[in-house]
């Protein structure tokens, strides 16, 4: 049983939601991996789905999401990708959208994959806009949503100012 | 096996193409510049000697103790400081508990040898007894949290420990005079350690395109980089150290380059460091005083000040409940401060005293010495009694006794503070008449009232 806030949606769901770095595999997840055996590809980045878990072994993992292979599931390439808690994970894949994408959404251009295990990539033109992103997600945890969105304006003036 | 290689960390060709190609539009990812430092944040707790530096992510705790041992017999003269590194392994996943790895030994000489070659900690002054007797320094660096550059955050919370540490005062006794007493801290003063200088630690982190050099690397930064270098400065610019162990090859121009940059940013951590030591310090006045309320300071200066000359401003405002408790005590101890102050015009003493004159107090450890003449025993059983307000008398008959075998000139301590408040009291009017202005002018006139009843008074 782990510690957490209490959420309830109507009409009767209610359930508690935790935050931590270790990620406990559960199907059905997208998450982000790494290769660390293989023949060639040691380091690459890959997202991908869970299919099955057992608690001995493990888990499952598959490129095709339920019914066929989807465009997002593969390698990612370039970009910069960083570790989190499983609590932001979940945030930012919230809907609606959570502030923070939101906002930096509306004046900046990039992408974005969330895996639930607490990895998240982020990928733009310029390296700029992506330290400006990953910054901005990496400190909007704690922060509520307006919070949020007076951080990101403040990141995004200083990004102008110095370009 | 699967969680323990779930639990190592794995860099992606994503992160170390991304940080490379990042570097050469000058941005690192978490914002600086390439030539900025991390937030460094210094605390200290109670225990003397003792500093937590946060750089950024990276954690460090240093822990300075001091024992009494002996000498290399091929310097008889001279203390020892050793430098012992743990890498907890709570740390980073890699850090493995027990031997310590080549990293945590190479950590470890690096910061010694910047403080042992450049002779910032004077060992000469750890000296008690030539050829038997000497203080051993013992620095414990723990490294809690590793965020990357672990060597300068070490260097700096070993710098800070050792500068707030304090060993006891010991003194030479016994019937031959060889024996050594160590005097525990309530007795006497804990000296602090003399320390010249501060060799600051500056790592720089090369990459594999051209010259590209950052300062403090991160964790991402130590691993995708080609090649890493340490160069130790004091603030004058002067090298201590350099240490470059393997790795890519590097330009001259680029080393020169760095040791300029590093000497910018030793004088900055320079300050950085002093002017938290110096809060350390105030803070810790401030809480002597609090202890004690019925101490009176006096003002440290240079040897040969006359302590009529200084006078203090009077002694502010303290809890008047306190006050009357302690205020018979509290006149013994001016007036023999008095008898001090008369008697003995050379010597200093530094008791701890609010606000203000705080400011008074912080001489720099490498010139202070509360005792430089010697300590009469009258003036400690002033101190004693100022101190030791729940102590008995017998106890401070004790101490006394003690402090006497350690004394060269024999004084005939008085039985009790009765018979000796009488006999101050005699020669404190003897000293009031003087007109000269001592410290009895110094204390507020409420405490004078309550005295004024037990003898004859005159401004």
């Amino acid at each position: 049983m782990k510690a957490g806030k209490l959420r309830f949606s109507k009409p009767n769901k209610y359930w508690v939601e935790s935050s931590q770095k270790r990620y406990v595999p559960h199907a059905g997840d997208s998450v982000l991996g790494i290769v660390v055996d293989s023949k060639a590809d040691i380091g690459t980045l890959l997202y991908v789905w869970v299919v099955k878990v057992n608690p001995s072994m493990n888990p499952e993992l598959s490129c095709t999401d339920a019914s066929r292979k989807a465009a997002e599931f593969g390698q990612l390439k370039g970009g910069y990708m960083f570790e989190s808690s499983t609590g932001l994970s979940r945030m930012l894949l919230s809907s609606p959208t959570c502030p923070v994408l939101d906002a930096l959404g509306k004046k900046l251009s990039f992408e974005t994959a969330v895996g639930l295990n607490g990895r998240i990539w982020v990928n733009a033109s310029s390296p700029s806009t992506v330290i400006v992103v990953a910054n901005a997600i990496m400190n909007s945890e704690s922060l509520s949503g307006v919070q949020q969105r007076i951080m990101v304006e403040k990141l995004i003036q200083n990004l102008k100012l110095s370009t | 096996m699967e969680t323990r290689l779930a639990n190592i960390w794995r860099l992606t060709v994503n992160e170390k193409k991304f940080i490379e190609t990042a570097l050469q539009s000058d941005l690192r990812i978490d914002g600086r510049r390439p030539f900025d430092f991390r937030n460094i944040s210094i605390k200290f707790s109670r225990e003397e000697g003792s500093a937590e530096v946060q750089l950024g992510q990276t954690h460090v705790m240093a822990f300075v103790t001091a024992q009494l041992t002996q000498p290399y017999k091929d310097r008889p003269n001279e203390g020892t400081l050793s430098m012992f590194t743990e890498f907890s392994p709570m740390a980073d996943p890699s850090f493995e508990p027990g031997r310590p790895s080549e990293a945590a030994v190479e950590l470890g000489r690096v910061i010694d040898r910047g403080l042992r070659e450049s002779r910032a900690v004077d060992t000469e002054s750890l000296c008690v007894l030539s050829g038997k007797s000497v203080w051993a320094v013992r620095v414990d660096l723990h490294i809690l949290d590793n965020g990357g550059n672990l060597v300068d955050a070490a260097n700096i919370a070993a710098l800070a420990a050792l500068l707030t540490f304090r060993r006891p005062e010991c003194s030479l006794g016994g019937e031959d005079g060889q024996q050594v007493i160590v005097h525990p801290p309530e007795v006497r003063e804990p000296l602090p350690l003399i320390i010249h200088h501060l060799p600051i630690a500056v790592t720089f982190a090369f990459f594999s395109n051209e010259s590209t050099v950052v300062v403090d690397p991160t964790h991402y930064e130590e691993a995708v980089m080609g090649g890493r270098m340490t160069a130790t400065l004091n603030a004058n610019n002067d090298i201590c150290a350099i240490q470059k162990a393997g790795g890519e090859g590097v330009l001259q121009s680029v080393i020169m380059q760095c040791l300029r940059i590093a000497g910018q940013k030793a004088y900055d951590i320079t300050t950085k460091i002093k002017n938290a030591v110096e809060s350390y310090n105030t803070e810790r006045a401030l809480r002597k005083i609090k202890r004690h309320p019925s101490s009176v300071a006096l003002d440290i200066s240079g040897a040969g000040v006359n302590i009529g000359k200084n006078q203090n401003k009077p002694v502010p405002q303290k809890g008047d409940s306190e006050r009357s408790n302690l205020t018979s005590e509290k006149s013994v101890a001016d007036q023999s401060m008095d008898i001090e102050g008369e008697a003995k015009s050379s010597e200093q003493q530094q008791t701890n005293k609010i606000d203000g004159d705080a400011k008074n107090f912080i001489g720099g450890p490498s010139s202070w010495d509360p005792y430089p003449a010697g300590v009469n025993s009258d003036f400690l059983k002033a101190s004693l009694a100022s101190h030791g307000i729940t102590m008995p008398s017998r106890k401070e008959q004790d101490s006394r006794g003690e402090n006497m075998s350690g004394e060269a000139k024999p004084v005939e301590p008085p039985e009790d503070i009765n018979v000796s408040s009488s006999n101050i009291e005699a020669s404190e009017t003897v000293l009031r008449t003087n007109g000269e202005k001592t410290l009895k002018d110094a204390v507020k006139p409420k405490n004078k009232r309550k005295m004024k009843s037990s003898s004859t008074s005159g401004r």
